[in-house]
């Protein structure tokens, strides 16, 4: 039972990691195209702070796990 | 300009993926609910719906049920962060429907809003075939292709070394390409001609120079003039016929049989054998001489266990190929990639392009999906296995990686049996197998 327990913590755990991971993945687009001065500066900017947020709450998620 | 809807609950999701979109010069709405997708469809016109499989108000299904009504729906991709939910959409899957799982790049996007009809075209694009031959990216191939694009600069002899299967011929034939030669490749057997017709075959014979030669015919050397001729399985010919051949190698001159009149060749000769090199000698298969005039340039392709990581796309240049042949539409899982790489493919590029199209003509050509056999193997996988598969060059964890699925499949996937049987605690091969990636196959 606690096996169990443990278990879909952890796939509900994973399933809610992805939210900020795919923002991570799509704001470092963003932040690439600021880069090349497709997109202004600032806007780079702005996505790379998104991503150290967002790795902030994939941190948390990922703590929660151990904690009891 | 393409017109999207895109439908997602996540306010950041939708930021940013509008900028992305934008930037692809797409007019983006954004619908947060069903009930405001709706609204917007019901006032404008799309060519293109992103949503959410899952949004507050009820599944992004019940939108590709409402827009078949449309008279022309727009195509709908569907966004997935849940791998379970991947596999129920990846069989909704048609030429108007498609899917992207999280986390999404600015590529898969494009794929799905630019190649959403014309996904061969798409993965016909993603091939690239070296010398327009060769498929492979891993490191023995990469060493392949340099030592190719040296030698076909020169006008060397070159004698390919490698197992049957391997794709020698398109190794020869990539020299070939890649040279500046004027004149044709050709290529011929050694080991399918008849004793007595391997000079009338090389060399070309005079009308009436043998019973049966009611004609005059140009043999191989003639027909490459100023190309390539390649002469597979050069091990195959007859001691006794190779002194002809060393003769033509050093004059560079012919006379056809029954003719009298000596002939100028120019032309680069590739050959090709599947013994390993160290047999030649012992097996007195080659006159030394010949080896030296032939093997300026050796040459080794490597075989295919030692490049499992081009299965990937080797498999998905055959199916592609297969699917313009055929006009259908299979595709390849990750999963079934992960099992063609746990085989040892003792025939090699060969035995793996036939194994796919085995498994293409026994699918079911409207689901897509290909079906490949319950068990890869031929008559002589079974002595090759049995030498083992440990190379030196591989590292620890690839080694590691390939026992346990080994392990895996002789316990038909019970995973407390397999840990037992590798001497390891059930948590630590979960730990490994979630390590490879495979615990989302597990349905987390």
């Amino acid at each position: 039972m606690i096996h169990n327990n443990k278990k879909q913590r952890l796939e509900d755990t994973i399933h809610d990691i992805r939210s900020p991971l795919n923002n991570i993945s799509m704001h470092a687009e963003i932040a690439k195209l600021a880069l090349n001065n497709e997109l202004p500066a600032e806007q780079g900017r702005a996505s790379l702070e998104a991503i150290i947020a967002n790795c902030k709450t994939c941190s948390e998620l990922l703590q929660a796990l151990v904690e009891p | 300009m393409l017109t999207v809807l895109l439908v997602d609950d996540d306010p950041e999701f939708t930021h940013i993926a509008c900028l992305l979109l934008e930037h692809m010069d797409c007019d983006v709405k954004v619908a947060s609910t069903l009930a405001e997708a709706r609204k917007w469809l019901s006032s404008l016109t799309f060519d293109h719906i992103l949503i959410d499989f899952m949004l507050p108000d009820g599944s992004g299904m019940h939108v590709v049920d409402e827009i078949t009504a449309i008279s022309s729906p727009p195509k709908v991709t569907f966004i997935t962060g849940h791998p379970a939910i991947k596999s129920i959409i990846a069989d909704l899957c048609d030429d108007n429907t498609n899917y992207l799982v999280k986390p999404i790049d600015k590529d898969s996007l494009s794929r799905v809003l630019g190649n959403n009809n014309n996904n061969v075209a798409a993965c016909e694009n993603a091939i690239n075939k070296h010398f327009g031959s060769l498929v492979g990216e891993t490191e023995a191939m990469q060493h392949l292709y340099q030592q190719i694009e040296r030698v076909a600069n020169t006008k060397a002899n070159v004698m390919i070394f490698g197992e049957s299967g391997v794709g020698k011929e398109l190794v020869a034939q990539a020299i070939h390409n890649q040279s500046s030669a004027s004149g044709a490749f050709v290529a011929t057997n050694c080991g399918a001609i008849a004793k007595d017709l391997i000079s009338s075959e090389l060399f070309g014979h005079e009308k009436g120079a043998f019973t049966g030669a009611i004609s005059r015919k140009i043999g191989v050397f003639e027909q490459a003039n100023n190309g390539t001729l390649f002469l597979d399985e050069l091990t195959e010919m007859p001691l006794e016929q190779q002194p002809s051949l060393l003769r033509v190698l050093e004059s560079k001159k012919l006379t056809r049989v029954g003719g009298t009149q000596s002939i100028s060749v120019n032309c680069r000769v590739i050959s090709a054998t599947n013994k390993p090199v160290d047999d030649i000698a012992t097996d007195n298969v080659l006159r030394e001489d010949i080896y030296f005039r032939l093997a300026v340039f050796p040459l080794t392709v490597p075989p295919l266990r030692q490049r499992k990581q081009d299965i990937q796309l080797l498999a998905d240049a055959f199916i592609h190929e297969y699917n313009i042949e055929n006009a259908t539409k299979y595709a390849i899982s990750d999963k079934q990639i992960r099992l063609l790489q746990e085989y040892d493919w003792p025939g090699n590029v060969r035995e793996l392009r036939h194994v796919l199209y085995r498994a293409a003509i026994m699918s079911d050509p409207y689901d897509h999906t290909l079906l490949l056999p319950m068990q890869i193997g031929s008559p002589f996988s079974k002595t090759t296995q049995n030498g083992g598969t440990i190379e030196a060059g591989r590292t620890i964890d690839d080694v590691e990686k390939e026992l346990i699925y080994a392990t895996l499949s002789k316990v038909s996937g019970n995973k407390t049996a397999a840990a037992s049987m590798l001497g390891i605690s059930t948590k630590t091969l979960y730990n490994r197998l979630h390590a490879y990636g495979d615990f989302e196959d597990e349905g987390a």
